[in-house]
């Protein structure tokens, strides 16, 4: 009864359509959050990776080189590097900062040896004065970028290196950092070492980039949090437009369905009819929020990695919604007594 | 079609619930209908012809009797064998017609075809040939809404006659058409018997009678008993007609007392009313033509004074003394 699914629609097309695109939206919310949340997780990845380092020396004590860091002089890279199992470790020093350039915001600032274990490639910076910025922050190779009142000029450009919900990293000389954050006193904040150490110094705790990227999920743990919520609560939305048209489609469509049981639809052909427009609406709707999504997310302030396989299971997340949706609508066609299409 | 086929009903009653009560339309009916022939249901509405035929066309299944069409027994069919019956064996024209409204003419008509598992163009050829055969061949690419209500009509025909079924009901079929509409759509109906098929019209229309092989009244039997006076002597407790009986007199009590009582759906009663010397009850019934919506049973010992409407309307007239009291219209 495809025939009478599918005139139906046209039918009552400017309904459709406007369910395909308020569901459409709700769908494209859902899957911004979705991007929002992934890249959370993706930034902490890239954030650990981009140090290269197999373990994370930080003060005993301390949960993480990242969200509470405690100094240490940075000369006890001596006592890890002579550890059995390690062969290189460096001291790196994470501080905040506020940059001013291009606009005033709040950075992460990463002090490391360039050509050591850390984020500063061999040659990637000589000077103290030099810096490699996030491109969240927009500037060029050239620029000159201001952290703390002091300026520093931009050598190279990295991508995706943030944390803490999209904070863009700036990557220094240790010597900077600690001139920055450290009150240019010697001190580290960790230190990153490659090599498996089979005992550690005293006064330090070792982590391995697991426990480094859980450290570092800590603070936008409640974040994402809110957004599962949200988009539980995306999903109740989408599924009450498609169960509202679809319901509602079921009771002016009342006699049509005693009708068809009269004639000798079957009752499973009725039913099928009614959710295979559920099916549709909710497929239409997936398309349209995919678009709206690739077109919407340039513009969020917050990085948007929308993982594949959202992708690939909105449709199926999509259809399971409209076939639940509608079954408000479909038990009452079901039960639709076929004597109706005489009373009226 | 398949060979011609026999209508045949003994003892079909139906009962349902309206709110509190039960309510029994159709009681006891007899009807043979053989193929090839017209049978006209006539009477008033609420006379039960619609609840006839919802019995006929396997949606309604009756608390007594039996209707079988050749071999079939219509009234225990079930599951895949009903879909089957209402599929294969009926065709219905509903009264208001009852066509998809986002549909074409052609496209109604397929919708049965294709039910049954047509293919496409099977089904479209089919319902084209039929929209020809009603007239409608330049018609069938308009949807309901740009039909005239013959036009309408002759879809719905159309629509019951797609998989040729051996029996056709057809539900108050002039009931929105005007003079000119009605003309064609009954010469329609009336050709449809000549193949062998059984055609079963309901209408309260009795310009219709002519083209019937076989009339069923519907409504109750009233005698013709013009100027008649009855009078009837109750005792306490007796009945003077009961819930669901033909209405044929209105009824003055002249002495004594009659309770009117409805019977309920959980076989409790509830009093309606008491009617005295001088009051008079039971008019709507035979006015109308219709069953006592509710029983009269003496209260005490009392004597009533029976007359026909047409009795009673004069006899009114003449002593303009007759006060009516708030009653039940039994």
């Amino acid at each position: 009864m495809w025939l009478v699914s599918v005139r139906d629609l046209i039918w009552r097309r400017r309904r459709f359509a406007i369910a395909v695109a308020a569901t459409g939206l709700v769908f494209a919310l859902a899957l911004l959050l979705s991007g929002i949340s992934a890249s959370f997780d993706n930034e902490i990845e890239r954030t650990t990776a981009s140090f290269g380092a197999d373990r994370w020396f930080v003060a005993a004590g301390n949960f993480g080189p990242f969200t509470a860091p405690s100094a240490f002089p940075a000369s006890r890279v001596r006592a890890v590097r002579a550890l059995p199992g390690i062969t290189e470790a460096d001291p790196v020093a994470m501080v905040s900062a506020t940059t001013t350039t291009p606009r005033k915001r709040s950075v992460n600032v990463i002090g490391a040896v360039p050509g050591g274990v850390g984020p500063a490639p061999e040659g990637s910076f000589t000077e103290e004065t030099d810096a490699l910025a996030d491109d969240s922050l927009g500037l060029d190779v050239g620029d000159t970028l201001s952290l703390n009142g002091a300026a520093f000029t931009v050598r190279g450009i990295t991508h995706g290196r943030t944390y803490f919900a999209g904070i863009p990293t700036v990557v220094v000389s240790l010597r900077a950092a600690q001139r920055l954050g450290l009150g240019e006193r010697p001190l580290a904040t960790a230190i990153v070492a490659r090599g498996t150490p089979r005992s550690l110094p005293s006064g330090f705790t070792a982590l391995t980039n697991s426990e480094v990227a859980v450290d570092l999920s800590r603070p936008v743990a409640q974040a994402k949090q809110t957004i599962s919520l949200v988009r539980w609560l995306l999903w109740i939305v989408a599924a009450g437009i498609i169960g509202a048209i679809v319901y509602l489609s079921a009771l002016e469509r009342t006699t049509e369905f005693a009708v068809l049981k009269a004639i000798g639809v079957s009752t499973r052909d009725v039913a099928l009819g009614l959710i295979s427009q559920a099916v549709l609406l909710a497929i239409l709707a997936v398309a349209l929020a995919i678009l709206l999504e690739i077109a919407a997310a340039p513009a969020a302030a917050m990085s948007v990695e929308v993982p594949v396989v959202s992708y690939l299971a909105l449709p199926l997340l999509a259809l399971a919604v409209g076939v639940l949706a509608s079954s408000l609508g479909l038990r009452r066609a079901l039960r639709v007594d076929p004597a109706l299409a005489f009373g009226s | 079609m398949e060979a011609e086929a026999h209508l045949s009903c003994r003892g079909i009653a139906v009962e349902y619930r309206s709110g509190d009560y039960l309510v029994r339309p159709v009681d006891g009916l007899d009807l043979d209908v053989s193929g090839g022939e017209l049978a006209l249901l006539l009477g008033a509405s609420g006379c039960g012809k619609t609840t006839l035929l919802s019995v006929l066309a396997a949606i309604l299944r009756p608390v007594g009797g039996s209707a079988r069409l050749g071999p079939t027994e219509i009234t225990t069919l079930t599951g895949s064998a009903l879909t089957e019956y209402r599929r294969h064996k009926v065709g219905i024209v509903f009264q208001s017609f009852n066509l998809i409204p986002s549909l074409t003419a052609s496209e109604n008509v397929q919708v049965p075809l294709r039910a049954a598992g047509r293919s496409g163009r099977a089904a479209r050829e089919r319902a084209d040939a039929l929209l020809e055969q009603t007239g409608l061949a330049d018609r069938r690419r308009h949807r309901p809404d740009d039909l005239s209500g013959g036009q309408k009509q002759r879809v719905a025909i159309a629509r019951a006659l797609a998989l040729d079924p051996p029996l056709l009901l057809a539900d108050e079929p002039t009931a929105h058409l005007d003079y000119i509409q009605v003309e064609s759509v009954l010469e329609l109906l009336r050709s449809l018997v000549a193949d062998g098929r059984i055609v079963v019209v309901s209408t309260h229309d009795e310009r219709m009678i002519p083209l019937a092989d076989r009339v069923v009244a519907m409504s109750p039997h009233t005698p013709a008993r013009e100027d008649q006076i009855t009078r009837v002597d109750l005792t306490a407790g007796q009945f003077l007609f009961r819930q669901g009986d033909p209405g044929d007199l209105i009824y003055t009590v002249e002495d004594g007392q009659v309770e009117i009582v409805r019977e309920r759906a959980d076989g409790s009663e509830e009093i309606l009313a008491r009617i005295g010397p001088g009051d008079y009850f039971g008019e709507l019934a035979p006015i109308f033509g219709t069953r006592r919506s509710a029983g009269a049973r003496a209260l005490s010992d009392a004597r009533v004074v029976g007359l026909t409407p047409v009795a009673f309307r004069r006899r009114a007239k003449s002593s303009r003394t007759q006060t009516q009291h708030d009653r039940p219209p039994a």
